[in-house]
């Protein structure tokens, strides 16, 4: 029997497939036969491949997969010879089918919440924050989008997981296939639970800063916790609710960054969950953090394009870290692979399912092995949504999820045929069922012509060619060489051929329609010559080309474009940035002689000294030291140098992701420290400065500002690694023309608009703090200990009080447990503050600015306050225009502890300079005026015990300096944090030549892959029609992501 | 330094209200000689032991010490000055003193007039001689600013200003000494969720033929000399057309400068400055050809790109110097005003990192002098200028030793006093009181 090819036809008997609770119209149709697919290279699973097997369906599931199947008689039996059948993927982050995302809910009547009170609700019984959509249900929302759920099936998708991808707390995710009926599609309705620190379209004014977000999903688990614990007796709120439906399904978190990823994690070990976590393909860039998460990741397929680099002078805008991710960004699969993180692999991001094979099979030849691509596509994610009984693979009884390849999918030329969802026929690129290509004799009545059959991008074409013999003018013979293009169409199975003939036998259109044998070696037929004659013609396959050879000389041909076959790919480096390097440098044992010793202690200066480092620490100080323990100390001879203890920068903004969270007039609830941004160029900078620890403030948009972030400047660290351990808290708190909003042009709304209503802003919030400590402490330890021991949750039973993460931290600074750091400019609000922390028992620890603080230097010794002020500045608001460039010596004559700080990222890499105008303006002594960016910052910080002073046991936190520590003229030579050397004068040439020669090498790579045709983004243009177009490049900025 | 202050604070006190700036000091009538001191030309040259003497407001006698002979009475009246630095008074280029007080008032700003052509803006007319800051900037040696107004494409005309006078006509030292134009950006680089683009600025092309079409209609007008019709905008431009003014560009990186070249060519602009320069020493070669100088951006901020040399703004001074650009110092940005009395740390920076002392000094007096076209008149320690300079116990180019006990303008002796002074001495004697 010939074997019947039913590709199409089989289509419409599954379509008409009925809903069995649906009335129907007409005759019902019924599935009653199976499918077999026979004779291919089937992938059971990831990590099963078996040769010439038959896959067995009925009903959309499998009924069988192997190698001796009996086909039932009811089977419609495919031949799949030469074919390659491969589960579905499934795509774990997915909007798929969801309504775009609409406005979030209470959005009417514009933003709410700037300077609002924030207790009325949105729109019936929810909770306060739109960025709070825990009760969002994505099965609810769901329909069937042919158009996205094509492209999917085309990039080998079956099923995804889709969330609507707007706000914090995002509802819950649905798992759904992707075929034609949403009620087939929908397998899991409330599969997973989605977050992000995204808060999307909430027209909530809150929050307003990624440290923002972070605190309300921290506080949402709290209050989730407290209204499980009894709260809900107190009010009813769906969202809370919600929250804690949600908290029993998979957790995915779509976080964006490595950083973010290392962030999220943290919220979810807080709370003793563990995100699947969303990236967006840098993880590579800090392995060891990724995997010391122990999180499980998604991660895209997205993979930036070239920039067009042929102007040098433009090129300079992008960096090398830009650069680097360009040609990095393919080989993130296989670093996570190689790393060991269980990662499964989205196709998010990429519109075109061409983008996506061919940025999958970039990841594969970077090294991802294509087992484990198909884990991350198949396995993986089934086994993560807790669906791995229903897809990810071909075994019995699991979802006919399946597609149909001409080749092992990971080659370049594979072409996706079918995808069969819940045995759902879907045709890609229809199979050729009969392959043409070979070499024939293509017999006519007058002559046997030679064909050639061959594909050309997936086109079948033909050639003849025809030796034409005939004689010269002069009567020699000669030998004419004809090529005649041939036409070849296959339709259902006939054949049409044509070719226009110019030779001795025939001449002009050859037209000729045909059948193939069933063994495919023969064709035949009838057709007509150019005269209209008809005629029979047949053709013989002589030899089949071997494709396989074919494949393998296509292969030769690429890899001959790179040399030597193997790509170069660059390193890593730490931070993934300018000035970042390979390996991190450690912790060394030094010897610095001969120098001039800044000790800030009470030794003094001392002339030609000594000071030995070891293990970050300093080990011993004087005029000479005992060395001997250490034989193998590097030795600095600093003859005619100076050495000072490390600068450090009491009010800093560096470092940071985010500075303000200002839509509130109290934020004492957000973290600095979670915020902090190791790969800060300004870092490095600011240690070529001799910086070596900052404070990282809170902005001053508000008087209650954010918690610090205590860092010492570890370049090439993570987070964890800058943040001082044990570090006492701070906290940033502002008075003035900022938190008052005097300099916004429109009137402010939000509740201070004066130093009147500061006071009782103050007086309002400590006195709600000591109620809420009062009330809560005790039970707030119970819960404490609770969280920490989960397993035997015996909460009782009892109404437990809400976790305040505002009002605890301004408990702990009535409990002196927290220090505050204030913005301040003028006397009245000086004293103000003053009178408020003496009558709440506390102390304010740090006036930061305090321009005018000589003016109330007296109370503020009384009080017992600190003073963090800039050298010089003052005239850039009416609050500084009594600024005096002497402030910082009257007060330190009162008895102050007066430090310098930069509040800059460019002056606080010479504040030892900034520190020498206090010599100028004021007289103080020089090594009293050192101390206000060494000692008298750590005594401020209260850090004083560790750093701050050149002293043994100290951290060896130390700098060499060109010249005199307070002269224009001094440079730092070599910063030390903790005995490493992050900055060293002539590493950093050497530096500056490498990281030129990297990116010369990226830049000749870039040219390369523009001049291979692959797409660039340019220096756009968006307006084209004017001169100077011409002299750069036009082809079409951007990128094809959405 | 407490003594120097209330000696100072006695004398000033026959001048001056507490907290009011000090009054202007009048002519001189006593000639001045300054025995001793290290005197820094100007000219990247110095005399050790060096006399200098001034009448009338004119030095009439640079010299060394010890080779001359000098009547006993030669000069009313002589300051020792053993062991001290002199230097002609620093020059603040590109500078708005005067043109506002404090940064967030807006009724007190007058820096940027609105509108996009206007040459015919002109400083000097808003230079507010009572501004609270101009006494602080004299303080650290800076006795001299070119003030220029900004904002728009041509943001007006500049004027050099002295830092001692009852108003802005008695100020003046140049009026009107050349128009500023704002070179458009080419690129820009934007960050659209975490997707990095560069592009060229949209609206570039468009401004770059609006600029040209400017210059083309204000030329062909001014080629007539009386036009019957007058149009102030291209009226503006007339000096810089002739020649009289400079034309200054604020441009930093190299394409716009190269630009600004090949305008300098096609509008056939007799004397071009750039202003900012960021990028100068990269087309250096085209800008000496070309014989533009450059005003060079501040130095204390930071690289422009994460991978340039950490050091770059500080070093871009010698580089300049070593490819031979000619170039002045100024502080434009954020705080420009009250930073203006940080220009001498600027250059001592730039000593720092790879220039010359001399060249240090010269780069906030000879070289600006020449660039504002005033160096006739100051900018050096030479016989026949003006006798504006002033007297430093130390290094004035570092913080740590910088601090005047005399300066001249025009040879009249200024009051080193300011606000900041008096509020100082107002609550030390508070608390030296509380000490009692």
């Amino acid at each position: 029997m010939r074997i019947f090819s039913v590709w199409l036809a089989l289509l419409s008997v599954l379509i008409a497939q009925a809903q069995p609770t649906f009335p129907y119209n007409g005759i019902l149709p019924k599935d009653v036969t199976s499918v077999a697919f026979t004779h291919a290279t089937i992938f059971a699973d990831y990590q099963t491949r078996l040769e010439d097997a038959t896959l067995l369906i009925e009903k959309g599931k499998v009924t069988a997969v192997g190698s001796s199947i009996a086909i039932p008689s009811n089977a419609v039996v495919i031949d799949c010879r030469g074919k390659y059948i491969y589960p579905s993927f499934i795509d774990l982050h997915s909007d798929y089918g969801l309504a775009d995302a609409a406005p979030a809910k209470g959005s009417e009547g514009g933003p709410r919440m700037r300077g609002g009170s924030g207790s009325e609700s949105p729109k019936g019984a929810f909770g306060w924050n739109d960025a709070i959509n825990a009760d969002y249900t994505a099965a609810l929302n769901f329909t069937c989008k042919e158009d996205v759920a094509k492209e999917m099936r085309g990039a080998g998708f079956g099923a995804v997981l889709t969330h609507k991808m707007d706000g914090i707390v995002r509802g819950s995710g649905a798992l759904v296939t992707l075929g034609s009926q949403p009620n087939q599609c929908l397998l899991n309705p409330m599969a997973s639970a989605h977050y992000s620190f995204n808060k999307g379209t909430s027209t909530t004014g809150y929050p307003s800063s990624l440290m923002g977000c972070i605190a309300l999903l921290r506080q949402s688990y709290y209050d989730a916790q407290w209204y499980a614990n009894g709260g809900k007796t107190e009010e009813r709120n769906l969202s809370l609710d919600a929250m804690n439906t949600l908290a029993l399904r998979p957790s995915f978190f779509d976080a964006g960054d490595k950083w973010n990823l290392l962030r999220a994690d943290k919220v979810g070990d807080e709370f003793g969950v563990q995100y699947i976590i969303k990236t967006n393909g840098t993880e590579y860039q800090r392995l060891n953090d990724v995997a010391a998460t122990k999180a499980s990741l998604i991660v895209p397929m997205t993979f930036p394009d070239a920039y067009d680099v042929s102007d040098p002078y433009v090129t300079r805008l992008i960096s090398l870290d830009e650069m680097k991710h360009w040609e990095m960004a393919p080989s993130n699969c296989a670093m996570l692979s190689a790393n060991k993180i269980p990662f499964a692999i989205t196709g998010h991001g990429l519109s075109e399912r061409a983008q996506f094979w061919k940025n999958l099979r970039k990841a594969v030849k970077r090294g991802l092995s294509e087992q484990e691509a198909l884990k991350a596509l198949t396995y993986t994610p089934a086994l993560w949504i807790g669906a791995n009984g229903e897809l990810g693979s071909l075994n019995e009884g699991l979802w006919a999820n399946f597609f149909i390849a001409s080749d092992n999918i990971f080659n370049e030329s594979a072409i996706l045929h079918e995808n069969w969802v819940q045995g759902e026929q879907f045709v890609i690129d229809a199979a050729k069922s009969i392959d043409l290509v070979g070499n024939y004799e293509l017999k006519l009545p007058n002559h046997i012509y030679e064909l050639k059959v061959k594909e050309v991008e997936g086109k079948t074409k033909g050639s003849i060619q025809h030796v034409k013999a005939g004689k010269n003018d002069d009567g020699a013979a000669k030998m004419d060489t004809l090529n005649y293009n041939v036409s070849i169409s296959l339709v259902n199975e006939l054949l049409t051929i044509g070719f226009d003939a110019s030779d001795e036998f025939y001449s002009g259109m050859i037209r000729l329609a045909g059948d193939i044998a069933t063994d495919r070696s023969s064709w035949s037929g009838r057709g007509q010559d150019a005269a209209g004659n008809w005629m029979e013609w047949s053709a013989v396959m002589k030899a089949k080309e071997d494709k396989k050879e074919a494949g393998a000389k296509k292969e030769n041909g690429e890899k001959g474009k790179e040399s030597d076959g193997k790509e170069v790919v660059g390193d890593v480096i730490y931070p993934f940035t300018a000035y970042g390097s390979k390996e991190k440098p450690k912790a060394e044992t030094v010897w610095i002689k001969n120098a001039t010793l800044w000790t800030c202690e009470a030794d003094g200066k001392i002339e030609n000294g000594q000071l030995l480092i070891h293990q970050g620490k300093i080990v011993a100080i004087g005029k000479t030291v005992d060395a001997s323990k250490f034989p193998g100390a590097r030795v600095i001879d600093a003859q005619g140098k100076h050495v000072t203890p490390g600068i450090i920068d009491e009010h800093s903004h560096i470092a940071l992701a985010s500075v303000n969270e200002g839509e509130q007039a109290c934020s004492a609830e957000v973290e600095e420290a979670r915020v902090v941004w190791p790969e800060d160029i300004d870092i490095y900078r600011q240690l070529s400065g001799g910086v070596t620890c900052a404070q990282l403030l809170h902005g001053s948009a508000n008087p209650i500002g954010g918690q610090s972030a205590l860092v010492k400047l570890h370049w090439g660290g993570n987070a964890e690694d800058m943040l001082v351990d044990n570090a006492p808290g701070f906290i940033k708190f502002a008075l003035g023309e900022n938190v008052k909003q005097s300099n916004w042009y429109n009137d402010g709304s939000r509740f201070p608009q004066t130093r009147m209503g500061v006071e009782q802003l103050y007086y309002d919030h400590f006195i709600r703090a000591r109620e809420y400590g009062a009330a809560n402490i005790a039970a707030l330890q119970e819960i404490g200990k609770s969280r920490n021991t989960r397993q035997n949750s015996s909460l009782p039973n009892v109404h437990s009080p809400r976790v305040d993460l505002e009002m605890k931290t301004l408990w702990e600074i009535l409990n002196k447990n927290r220090f505050v750091t204030c913005h301040s400019y003028v006397q009245s609000e000086i004293n103000m503050l003053m009178h408020v922390a003496d009558s709440m028992g506390f102390t304010l620890n740090t006036f930061t600015h305090i321009l005018e603080g000589y003016k109330v230097a007296d109370k503020m010794k009384a009080h017992g306050a600190g003073a963090s002020s800039f050298s010089d500045w003052w005239a850039y608001k009416y609050e500084v225009k009594d600024a005096i460039p002497q402030n910082g010596a009257l007060l330190h004559e009162q008895g102050i502890t007066v430090a310098f700080n930069s509040d800059d990222a460019e002056m606080a890499r010479r504040l030892n300079q900034e520190a020498a105008k206090a010599v100028k303006y004021g007289g103080v002594k020089e090594e009293e005026a050192l101390k206000f960016v060494t000692l008298n910052p750590a005594k401020l910080l209260h850090i004083d015990q560790r750093t701050g002073s050149l002293a043994s046991g100290k951290d060896a936190d130390v700098v060499i300096w060109t010249d005199h520590p307070l002269s224009i003229y001094a440079k730092a030579e070599k910063t030390f944090v903790d005995g490493i050397c992050y900055f060293d004068a002539e590493r950093d040439i050497e530096m500056r030549k490498s990281m030129n020669t990297e990116r010369a090498r990226l830049i000749q790579k870039m040219l390369n892959a523009k001049g291979a045709g692959e797409p660039v983004r340019t220096p756009g243009f968006k307006d084209k029609k004017h001169f100077h177009c011409d002299t750069l490049d036009q082809t079409s900025q951007g990128v094809s992501f959405k | 330094m407490r003594n120097l202050f209330f000696i100072l604070f006695t004398v000033a006190s026959l001048f001056a209200n507490a907290q009011q700036n000090p009054t202007v000091a009048p002519a001189q009538t006593r000639s001045v000689l300054i025995m001793n001191a290290t005197a820094h030309i100007g000219d990247g040259t110095v005399i050790e032991n060096a006399a200098i003497g001034f009448r009338n407001g004119k030095l009439d006698m640079v010299a060394d010490a010890r080779t001359i002979r000098l009547a006993p009475n030669a000069y009313d009246e002589t300051i020792d000055a053993s062991g001290k630095q002199v230097y002609p008074g620093f020059i603040a280029t590109n500078s708005t003193l005067g043109l506002h007080e404090l940064d967030a008032i807006r009724p007190a700003n007058d820096v940027a007039e609105t509108g996009a052509y206007k040459p015919g803006i002109r400083s000097a007319i808003a230079y507010n001689t009572d501004s609270e800051i101009i006494p602080t900037v004299r303080l650290n040696g800076v006795l001299m600013g070119q003030i220029t107004p900004r904002g728009g494409v041509i943001s007006g005309t500049s004027c050099v200003m002295q830092f001692d006078a009852w108003n802005w006509e008695d100020a003046l030292i140049k009026a009107d000494d050349g128009v500023h134009l704002n070179w458009p950006g080419v690129f820009h680089k934007h960050n659209d969720k975490g997707k990095v683009n560069v592009e060229k600025v949209k609206t570039y092309d468009q401004q770059l033929r609006e600029i040209h079409t400017f210059f083309n209609e204000a030329r062909a007008y001014c080629a007539v000399k009386e036009p019957a019709l007058r149009e102030l905008r291209f009226e503006g431009l007339r000096g810089v057309f002739s020649g009289e003014q400079k034309l200054y560009v604020h441009a930093d990186d190299a394409k716009s400068i190269q630009e600004a070249l090949n305008f300098k060519a096609s509008q056939n602009v007799k004397h071009m400055v750039i202003v900012g320069g960021y990028d100068a020493h990269l087309v250096a070669d085209q800008l000496k050809a070309n014989q533009v100088a450059v005003l060079l951006r501040r130095l204390h901020e930071l690289p422009m790109y994460a991978e340039d040399d950490v050091d770059l703004p500080y070093k871009l001074p010698m580089l300049l110097h070593k490819a031979g650009v000619e170039f002045a110092l100024q502080n434009e940005g954020d705080m420009e005003r009250m930073g203006a009395r940080n220009l001498p740390f600027y250059a001592g920076t730039a000593v720092a990192y790879g220039l010359p002392y001399e060249e240090a000094v010269r780069s906030l007096t000879q070289s600006p002098a020449k660039i504002l076209g005033i160096d006739s008149i100051c900018g050096t320690l030479e016989v026949g200028k003006d006798a504006t300079l002033f007297i430093s116990t130390g290094d004035a180019l570092d913080m740590r030793t910088n601090a005047l006990t005399h300066a001249f303008i025009q040879g009249r002796s200024i009051v080193l006093r300011s606000k900041q002074t008096e509020l100082y001495e107002k609550y030390k004697q508070k608390y030296d009181g509380q000490k009692k």
